[in-house]
């Protein structure tokens, strides 16, 4: 399921396409895609946008996804990151996002939560990760 | 110069370890803890799962660090250390590991002195 998410991601970002678009541009069998958009809408990785007096869907990337895959880290975190082009803007920082925006970076993580955590209340929907390998990496001897 | 305030070695593993106690908080909650000196950690602080969950601090983000074991990603939490002795009282971000520890940047631009023999680590302060 996160395979075809991250490909969605990739190509439309946080653009809203149809089920015609995945056939059109991902090259996905009619069906599959339909299967996915049904599946990812469920899990709540995906947004459903009816519009008024149009029988087609159209599907929009969820973006409080962003905030969970980034929380769970991992090989996911890592291909979100590369679908949405940060790896090329932003290589070795440490990056804020909420959503799918990053609202704030630095190579230096105290510097960064500095400005978006000024007091440990602040909004829960921005979180923190680096792209890539850090430059100013943690290290920790124990 | 003299010896100022001290903190006791922490003896629960060989050989024994220095320790600094800090005060910690989190919305209405606050846990004092007394986190490992560790000289080769280049942040702030990082919290172990008991005082995570003394604080119920929740991750804002995970990071990758670099262990002697090699790399991990690891959580970061918003918290709030204190340590009056120090003059201190900052909100950072801290990382979560196993157990807690200070960094070097809570050290820095003081002298300190690593006491073996008498297992304590004090802060030195100019006469």
């Amino acid at each position: 399921m996160m395979r075809p998410f991250v490909e969605a991601v990739r190509t439309f970002k946080w653009e809203p396409f149809r089920s015609a678009d995945l056939v059109e541009k991902l090259g996905y069998a009619s069906g599959y895609a339909r299967n996915f958009l049904s599946q990812a809408t469920r899990q709540g990785l995906l947004i459903v946008e009816s519009k008024k007096g149009k029988r087609e869907k159209t599907f929009r990337a969820n973006p409080s996804v962003v905030r969970e895959i980034v929380l769970k880290g991992g090989k996911e975190k890592e291909e979100l990151l590369q679908a949405l082009g940060l790896h090329s803007r932003y290589p070795g920082q440490y990056i804020a996002l909420r959503g799918f925006k990053v609202i704030d970076h630095d190579a230096d993580l105290y510097r960064l939560g500095e400005r978006i955590f000024p007091d440990t209340e602040a909004e829960d929907e921005i979180v923190i990760t680096n792209v890539g390998k850090p430059k100013k990496m943690i290290t920790i001897e124990v | 110069m003299e010896i100022g305030r001290c903190w006791d070695f922490k003896d629960d593993e060989q050989p024994p370890y220095p320790t600094i106690k800090v005060t910690l908080s989190s919305g209405d909650r606050e846990a004092m803890i007394a986190p490992k000196v560790d000289t080769g950690f280049n942040g702030w602080l990082a919290v172990g799962a008991e005082a995570v969950r003394r604080l119920r601090l929740t991750p804002r983000g995970t990071v990758l660090v670099r262990a002697a074991t090699g790399h991990s990603e690891v959580p970061v939490y918003a918290v709030k250390i204190s340590q009056a002795d120090l003059a201190l009282t900052y909100t950072t971000l801290a990382i979560g590991t196993e157990r807690s520890l200070v960094g070097r940047k809570l050290l820095e631009n003081r002298i300190w002195l690593l006491d073996h023999k008498n297992g304590r680590f004090c802060m030195m302060t100019p006469t």
